[in-house]
């Protein structure tokens, strides 16, 4: 299931929410959108549910205009909002009887099967849940849609570990599937787990988009020259070295790794420190924070 | 048949009907349970002494929609049923908790978001819940009648009578002036036909309508239940003050005609089907000249029921175009 937006916009009086989003997802793939709080991701979302109508700019699902064809696009689509609420006078199993029977192609006993892999127990009401239970129902009521697409706004929040990778092993599952997932989560090694593809949202604008084949073949290098700085070898283009005073080296490649090593075995090292380039370096280099920020967020 | 029930998803009507249940059940128990104990207690009033209160007040006649003659019968006594405090209320509480409910209370509650992600159109969810809530007043309707009419079933009055006492003379039966006047019980339905209050409770239904399509179109534009509840408690008050003043005043009288409490006259509908019955179903009022009287009990409840309409044609154009608030 493909989606395309074309320099979709959404604006409240004073604020926009979503910049000139152009993004095309072709299907069959797991897309992550990161971004930090109020980036427009949520917005991204709900406006390709038609919840949100668009400033300026379009939306597609499939063949399916998100704003005139809203109630088609809907029918392909198996959506987790990022904060759940679900009917608090209900119990687990009459929730998921409800989303399994407004839906032609819902089954409850898929529903049920979900529920119980995600061990969670139905004949509680949904008020007496903790948050952690809800969003498993919320999960269990959208991972038994049999739909192409799958959209998930923070999918594992509120989880424990063990559920957090449940539900990534979901995630791989409908991609293997063949259905499309786009999703959005602030858990980078989740989105570097599952993600085919990454768009990072920054300010209402999609400002990069990371291909993470590519990424996992990027490594950093840390060294601490005795000597002086070398040449980089022939035939290397992807590598950028960048150094200081202090002998201190950082390189960053792109290429085989096999051939990097035997030209770093020539070089006069006191250490050195290798490490595959993470999703974390992207981010950060799209969202600086100043130094108390981190401090007080504790990262 | 498939058709006709296409606006409406079985499974959001079993939604809808689940979560209205309660204030439902209760409404109806009320409606109809003070219904049946107001004819009980116009049992309790011999009409005379009643008479003698009611003729204290006649300088306030003119804020009645019937002349106080019409108080003076049974008929009369139990139609002023219709305006009881908790007869409308309980009217007004179904009407505005079922539509303030239906998109702003959705939304303060957060679960529009997901109900909205399945493939269910906003127009067949408002429908579906307008359904509901519709069926719910006529109910509510059935429910003030049928406690009228167990009412005037169960219930005897007491009624002076002389005996008849056969005397030989030569024209037959003769009375007998000797013999005294006694006092007996006799069934309130030898007094009143309960079809007589069918125009009311159709009123009350219709009354219930357009509350309930006034609080939609109040709710599809607001994300908070507690305002949209704010504001047509509001509406309702003013229109209530319109109405009063619009009687008390002949300056002030131009406001009957823009206050939906104009078209509530359930006493004035029961009057004209004691006396005229066909009147009681008459879209329009002439008198025998063909001079247009105004519109007659069911015009009322037409205008009622248009007004309505409007009021969810305005909550269904609103609701399918604005943004839904993040829960």
């Amino acid at each position: 299931m493909q989606i395309e937006t074309d320099h979709l916009t959404k604006r409240y009086r004073r604020v926009t929410a979503l910049r000139d989003c152009s993004l095309a997802i072709p299907g069959c793939e797991v897309f992550g959108l990161l971004g930090p709080n109020g980036a427009g991701k949520t917005t991204l979302l709900r406006l390709l549910l038609g919840h949100l109508r668009p400033t300026c700019g379009s939306a597609r699902v499939g063949r399916w205009d998100c704003v005139r064809e809203s109630l088609q696009v809907r029918r392909q689509v198996a959506y987790l909002p990022g904060e759940v609420r679900l009917f608090r006078r209900m119990r687990g199993s009459g929730v998921l009887k409800f989303f399994a029977r407004v839906r032609p192609e819902g089954s409850w006993q898929r529903a049920r099967r979900v529920a119980d892999r995600l061990q969670l127990d139905l004949s509680r009401r949904v008020a007496s849940m903790s948050t952690g239970m809800r969003q498993k129902l919320a999960l269990a009521a959208v991972f038994s849609c049999d739909t192409p697409l799958l959209i998930l706004d923070e999918p594992t929040s509120n989880l424990d570990p063990t559920m957090r990778g449940n539900v990534m092993d979901m995630v791989k599952e409908a991609h293997n599937a063949g259905r499309t997932v786009l999703f959005s989560s602030h858990v980078l090694p989740e989105v570097e787990q599952v993600c085919d593809r990454v768009g990072i949202l920054c300010d209402g604008a999609l400002v990069h988009t990371q291909v993470m084949s590519e990424l996992r073949r990027r490594h950093r290098i840390h060294a601490h020259l005795r000597g002086p700085v070398p040449t980089p070898p022939p035939g290397e283009e992807s590598l950028s070295i960048q150094t200081d005073t202090a002998g201190n080296m950082v390189m960053e490649t792109s290429g085989d790794l096999a051939a990097l090593l035997g030209w770093l075995a020539t070089l006069p090292l006191a250490a050195v420190r290798i490490e595959p380039v993470g999703l974390r370096a992207v981010y950060e280099r799209y969202h600086v924070h100043p130094p108390q920020e981190k401090d007080a967020s504790g990262a | 048949m498939r058709n006709l029930i296409r606006p409406f998803n079985v499974v959001l009507v079993r939604k809808a009907i689940a979560d209205a249940r309660l204030l439902l059940l209760g409404s109806l128990f009320v409606m109809f349970s003070f219904c049946w104990l107001r004819v009980w207690v116009v049992s309790l009033f011999p009409m005379d002494r009643f008479q003698t209160i009611v003729e204290q007040f006649r300088e306030f006649e003119r804020f009645m929609p019937v002349p106080f003659e019409q108080l003076f019968t049974y008929s009369g006594r139990i139609a002023l049923t219709y305006d009881e405090l908790i007869v409308v209320m309980c009217m007004a509480v179904w009407a505005i908790a079922r539509g303030s409910d239906c998109v702003s209370g959705a939304l303060g509650r957060g679960t529009l978001e997901m109900v909205l992600a399945q493939p269910i159109s906003r127009a067949r969810l408002l429908l579906t819940q307008a359904a509901v809530t519709t069926a719910g007043s006529i109910l509510l309707g059935l429910a003030s009648w049928l406690g009228i009419y167990v009412g005037i079933h169960v219930t005897h009055v007491k009624q002076v009578v002389t005996p008849p006492v056969w005397t030989p003379s030569l024209s037959g039966a003769d009375f007998a002036p000797w013999v005294s006047s006694v006092t007996v019980a006799v069934p309130m339905s030898q007094h009143i036909d309960p079809r007589v209050f069918w125009p009311a409770a159709i009123n009350l239904a219709a009354l219930g309508f357009f509350l309930a399509g006034l609080s939609t179109l109040i709710s599809a534009v607001d994300r908070f239940r507690w305002r949209t509840i704010g504001v047509v408690a509001t509406i309702y008050v003013v229109q209530l003050i319109m109405k009063i003043a619009g009687l008390a005043s002949e300056r002030l009288a131009w406001m009957l005609n823009w206050t939906f409490f104009t078209c509530y006259e359930p006493e004035r509908f029961v009057s004209y089907a004691v006396h005229v019955p066909r009147s009681a179903w008459q879209i329009i009022r002439v008198d025998a000249s063909g001079q247009w009287l105004g519109p007659g009990p069911v015009g009322h409840d037409l205008i009622l029921v248009g007004l309505g309409l409007v009021a969810y044609a305005g909550a269904l154009l609103v609701f399918t175009r604005r943004d839904l608030p993040a829960p």
